[in-house]
C-alpha cells in the first residue's frame, strides 16, 4: 500500500515518465478502491426507502464571435431508484445537438501581409449529436458509500466508454467528508487516412464525418485514453461555514487535434492541426461557503489554480451570492473571472513574424483554447422548491398525490473572453461573448 | 526533483495541520441546520452544473476542481 501511494505521489506531482504515467495512477487508484471495498464485508439490507428521483436538466448555449457561430442544445435526464437505504440505482441520458460554422483553416497576420486581398480564413459548417446514455449504482454501509457508473457517448466523429468508480466517507462525526474517485475513457477519434509517407506538416485535415466508423479505406480510428482521479475534502468549521478543497490529475494519451482543422504552417503549405499525444493535468481548488446570519445570504467564494504539460497555466475566481426571496424560492448572482496562458506551442501564425509568432517546435494549432485569454462571467439562477401542505389529520402529503417533493430551476449565464493574440489573419475577435440558459426540473416519489 | 521533494512536503504538512484540525471541529448534529439547507450545499444542482461545466470547459484551456456534492452537514 505504502509503494503504491508513493507512487501515485511521484507521478501526480512529478512530469517525469509520462508514458507510464496513466498505468501508474490506474493501479494506484485501482488499489486503493480495491481495498477499501474488500474491507466492508457483505451489504446487509437497512429499512426500505423507497424512494424514486427523477431529474431533467436542458442547457442552451450560444455564441457567434467574428465570423463563426455556434449553439449547442443540451437536454440530460436521470432516474434514481432507492429501494432501500443500502443502494441507489441510477441511469440517465443525455445528448448535445450542436449546429453553427467553425474555422476550417487558420492562418495568421504574417502570412495575411504577404497574400493581401486573399481570403484564407475558411469556415466549415458544423451539424453534430452526440447520443449519451449512462448507469450505475451507490452502495452504502454505515458513513462510508462506493459509487459505480458507466457513460457512453457517440457521435458521427467520436466514440466514447467511460467508466466511473468513488469512494466517499463521513469522519470526526460527520464534520469531515473526504471522496476519491477514479475515471477512465476509451476514446476513437476519425480521422483522415494518410499518405504513407508523408509527415504531420503535410497531413491533410479531414473533410466530414462521412465514413466514420465504418469499413471506409479514407477513415480511421485514433484512440484517445484518459485516466482522471479526483480527491475532495469537505469540512464543516461552524455551524455555518463550510469549506472544500479538490485535487484533480488527468492523464490523456492519444489523438487530441481538430482532426477537421488546417493551419497554414509555411507559404503555400497547410497541415491538419498536430497536437502532442500526452498531456497531464493538475487542478487544486478551495472553496468556502459561509451563510450571514444577520443578512440572511450563504456566500460561495471558489479559487483554482490549474497546470498542465503543455505549459498552460490558469487562474480561477468565482463568487456566488444565494439566499431565500420566499419560503423555498432561492435565487443566487455569480460572477467568474478567469485568465490562462497559452500552450508552449501555439503561436497565432507559424509562417513567421516577430515575437510572439513563428513556429514553436513541431506542434502547430489553431486552437483558441489554447491561446493566451481571460474571461468573465456574469450570471444568476433561481430555484424553486415545492414541498406538500402536511394534512392536518397528519400522515405523509404528496404533491397531486404523487410527489414527495419537486424543484424547479432556471439560470442565465454570460460569458465574455478577451483573446490577448488569437486573430482570423490578424483580425482580432473581439465579440467573443457566449449565452447559456439553463432549466432543471426534478421531482421524487 | 528538489521542487517536487518540496511540494510533497508541503503538501504533506498542509495535510497534516487540515486533518489534526478537522478533528478540532465540533459542530454537533443539533447545530447543523444551516449547513443541511439547501443554500449551504458546494453543488447544490449537480446536473445544471455539471452541464454548465461541460459548456465552459469546452471553451477554456483548464479542466478539474469541480465541486462535489455535499455541504459538510454529513447528511448526504
Amino acid at each position: 500500500m505504502r509503494l503504491q501511494l508513493s507512487s501515485l505521489v511521484r507521478v501526480l506531482i512529478g512530469r517525469g515518465h509520462r508514458r507510464n504515467a496513466s498505468a501508474r495512477v490506474a493501479g494506484a487508484v485501482g488499489f486503493c478502491l480495491a481495498s477499501a471495498l474488500s474491507s466492508i464485508g457483505p451489504f446487509v439490507p437497512a429499512a426500505h426507502a423507497q424512494v424514486v428521483q427523477v431529474d431533467t436538466a436542458h442547457t442552451f448555449y450560444h455564441e457567434a464571435p467574428t465570423r463563426t457561430n455556434m449553439t449547442v442544445y443540451t437536454p440530460g435526464v436521470d432516474v434514481a431508484a432507492t429501494p432501500a437505504e443500502w443502494i441507489t440505482v441510477r441511469g440517465g441520458y443525455e445528448a448535445d445537438v450542436v449546429s453553427g460554422a467553425s474555422v476550417a483553416t487558420k492562418a495568421g497576420p504574417a502570412y495575411q501581409s504577404v497574400n493581401p486581398g486573399v481570403d484564407v480564413i475558411t469556415t466549415a459548417s458544423v451539424n453534430d449529436l452526440r447520443h449519451s446514455p449512462r448507469g450505475g449504482f451507490t452502495l452504502r454501509k454505515g458513513d462510508v458509500a462506493y459509487t459505480a457508473s458507466y457513460t457512453y457517448g457517440t457521435e458521427n466523429d467520436y466514440r466514447s466508454h467511460s467508466l466511473f468508480i468513488g469512494a466517499r466517507t463521513d469522519a470526526y462525526d460527520h464534520n469531515t467528508q473526504l471522496e476519491i474517485s477514479y475515471a477512465r475513457n476509451f476514446d476513437s477519434v476519425c480521422d483522415r487516412v494518410q499518405a504513407v509517407n508523408d509527415t504531420p506538416p503535410r497531413f491533410r485535415a479531414l473533410e466530414d464525418s462521412s465514413g466514420c466508423f465504418s469499413d471506409d479505406a479514407l477513415r480511421r480510428r485514433r484512440p484517445l485514453s484518459i485516466d482522471g482521479f479526483q480527491a475532495s475534502w469537505t469540512q464543516a468549521w461552524t455551524p455555518t461555514f463550510a469549506t472544500q478543497l479538490v485535487y484533480t490529475a488527468q492523464i490523456l494519451d492519444g489523438f487530441q487535434s481538430n482532426p477537421y482543422r488546417s493551419i497554414i504552417v509555411a507559404q503555400g503549405l497547410k497541415a491538419q492541426e498536430h497536437h502532442p499525444e500526452v498531456r497531464v493535468r493538475q487542478a487544486l481548488a478551495l472553496r468556502f461557503n459561509w451563510y450571514l446570519r444577520p443578512i440572511k445570504v450563504a456566500l460561495r467564494v471558489t479559487g483554482r489554480v490549474y497546470r498542465d504539460t503543455w505549459d498552460i497555466t490558469s487562474g480561477t475566481g468565482e463568487l456566488e451570492a444565494e439566499r431565500y426571496l420566499l419560503e423555498g424560492l432561492r435565487v443566487s448572482a455569480r460572477g467568474r473571472f478567469y485568465r490562462q496562458t497559452g500552450a508552449l506551442f501555439w503561436s497565432d501564425d507559424y509562417t513567421g513574424g516577430d515575437l510572439p509568432l513563428g513556429p514553436k517546435g513541431q506542434y502547430f494549432t489553431g486552437d483558441r483554447e489554447l491561446s493566451p485569454f481571460w474571461s468573465l462571467g456574469l450570471g444568476l439562477r433561481a430555484t424553486y422548491m415545492i414541498h406538500p401542505t402536511p394534512k392536518p389529520e397528519g400522515g405523509r402529503s404528496r404533491l397531486l398525490g404523487i410527489f414527495t417533493h419537486a424543484k424547479l430551476g432556471a439560470s442565465a449565464d454570460a460569458i465574455q473572453f478577451d483573446y490577448d493574440e488569437y486573430t482570423l489573419a490578424g483580425i482580432p475577435i473581439t465579440n467573443a461573448r457566449a449565452y447559456i440558459l439553463g432549466a432543471t426540473a426534478g421531482a421524487a416519489f | 526533483m528538489r521542487v517536487d521533494g518540496v511540494r510533497a512536503t508541503v503538501l504533506a504538512v498542509v495535510l497534516a495541520v487540515g486533518s489534526v484540525l478537522a478533528g478540532c471541529s465540533t459542530v454537533q448534529p443539533q447545530q447543523r441546520s444551516v449547513l443541511a439547507d439547501p443554500i449551504m450545499q458546494f453543488e447544490g444542482d449537480p446536473q445544471a452544473s455539471a452541464q454548465l461545466r461541460h459548456a465552459i470547459d469546452n471553451r477554456e484551456g483548464s479542466y478539474g476542481g469541480a465541486g462535489v456534492a455535499g455541504g459538510g452537514c454529513g447528511c448526504n
